[in-house]
């Protein structure tokens, strides 16, 4: 069998292998690159939408939060005020009932304080009438009887006892 | 699951078509090679010749064998990337994936950033080029010892190289070989030098890799019959240093020079293109243009 010179250029062989490397590089491209970087892409794309997706989520769970931390706060707040209102409130009753009670008792006082007065005023007045009316029964058994000085000093005492009757 | 099976099938089908374009000029080989006698360094066998108008076109070793590279990698390709998915990546995506993103790393990291679609050009020139020296593995002829295999390639980096050149206008083209004015000449040389330097040298590489390995075996089977033909009758005719040593030295000459020159061919291809591509010029220019066109 013939074989070629170990260096021998013949111009077919050249465009032959010319165009078998063309070739190849349009197998590659199609066969090897195109699907391979297509399903790179997808991936690219799919990571991209978890990172999106998470961001998101991230970014509303921020929110969330931002808008429970001003929720807590205003509802401390609230709760501050309600316990302070309820304080002054609790205050203002009891102040009230306090004053209250004092102008009570205060007029008590005074309404016993007339009474007492009045009882003395009253007591007064019986003192004086009872008074007239002894000296009256005095003087009346004074001109009926002709007194020794025993009968004198038995009349006072039973006077006395009587007095002592008559006050109850 | 009928379909499975049908799907197994396909993927044996693809391996059988990438196996059997090899297997195919093995046989080939085996039929046709005639007995070797002795020391011989020769070209591709030619199988039979077609009359073609300037030069009639042999049909040799070399073609078929770059046939069948052709259609091995074709096969590989549509094997690879078979069912892909985007999320539960089989092992052959893993490898498609590599090779996709190995190469376009390599383009980005030599070449500039306007050739970041040379990928696929690059995985070609890295594919053909290290099946076909590979094929010296099998005992084969590799493709890549034959001047006019490599040659063509060569010739195709110089069309893309005068293609990006030209890309600012001839008379930018003009003025790159007038860099320092005297040495006009010298840069034409140069400039003709660079495809015939690159097919030189991955041809010269895997061919002297070739003619070693010839060398050593004839070498290594006259040693043996030195050293060992005293042994009586049959043994004494049998080359035992031809066991073993050739296996390891081919790792050297096949394997790693052959990875190596494609690799080679590659990174030059690479830098001549990017090399030889006035990036700030052509940038320039068409902001220039655009601005002309807007107004």
């Amino acid at each position: 069998m013939q074989t070629l010179d170990i260096i021998s250029v013949n111009i077919w062989h050249i465009v032959i292998s010319l165009a078998n490397l063309v070739l190849l590089f349009l197998i590659i491209k199609r066969f090897l690159y195109k699907p391979v970087k297509k399903v790179l892409a997808q991936r690219q794309a799919e990571i991209d939408k978890n990172y999106e997706n998470a961001r998101q989520a991230e970014q509303g769970a921020l929110n969330e939060k931002l808008r429970w931390e001003e929720k807590m706060s205003t509802a401390k707040k609230t709760a501050d005020d309600m316990i302070a209102n309820a304080a002054s409130t609790a205050q203002l009753r009891g102040d009230r009932i306090i004053s209250d009670a004092k102008t009570k008792a205060e007029g008590i006082v005074r309404r016993a304080e007339e009474a007492a007065k009045l009882e003395i005023k009253n007591a007064h007045a019986e003192i004086k009438k009872e008074l007239v009316e002894v000296s009256s029964e005095l003087a009346e058994k004074l001109i009926k009887r002709e007194l020794s000085r025993e009968d004198h000093q038995g009349f006072i005492d039973s006077f006395i006892d009587g007095l002592g009757d008559g006050d109850e | 699951m009928s379909f499975k099976k049908f799907d197994k099938f396909i993927d044996f089908i693809l391996l059988t078509l990438a196996i059997a374009p090899i297997v195919f000029i093995i046989i080939l080989q085996v039929l046709t090679k005639p007995e070797s006698t002795g020391i011989t360094v020769e070209g591709a066998r030619i199988y039979f010749t077609i009359p073609m108008p300037i030069q009639p076109l042999p049909i040799t070793e070399a073609q078929v064998n770059s046939l069948a590279v052709l259609i091995t990698i074709f096969s590989l390709c549509l094997y690879l990337t078979r069912n892909m998915s985007v999320k539960k990546p089989t092992k052959r995506q893993h490898l498609a994936e590599w090779i996709v993103e190995k190469c376009d790393g390599l383009v980005k990291n030599n070449m500039d950033p306007y050739f970041k679609n040379f990928g696929p050009f690059i995985a070609s020139i890295l594919g053909l080029s290290a099946f076909s020296s590979l094929l010296s593995l099998f005992g084969l002829f590799p493709p890549t010892s034959d001047i006019n295999i490599v040659g063509g390639w060569a010739i195709l980096v110089f069309i893309l190289i005068t293609y990006y050149k030209f890309k600012c206008g001839p008379i930018h083209y003009a003025k790159s070989f007038c860099d320092p004015p005297l040495l006009t000449p010298l840069n034409i040389i140069s400039e003709i030098a660079t495809p015939i330097s690159m097919a030189f040298r991955h041809y010269g590489n895997i061919l002297s890799g070739s003619v070693i390995s010839v060398l050593l075996a004839t070498g290594l089977a006259g040693l043996s019959n030195l050293l060992l033909g005293w042994l009586p009758g049959f043994l004494g005719d049998f080359p035992f240093l031809r066991i073993g040593i050739p296996a390891v030295l081919s790792i050297y000459f096949d394997v790693f020079s052959g990875a190596l020159q494609a690799f080679i061919f590659a990174m030059l291809t690479m830098m001549y293109v990017s090399g030889g591509f006035p990036a700030e010029d052509f940038v320039a220019r068409r902001s220039r243009l655009s601005k002309a066109n807007k107004k």
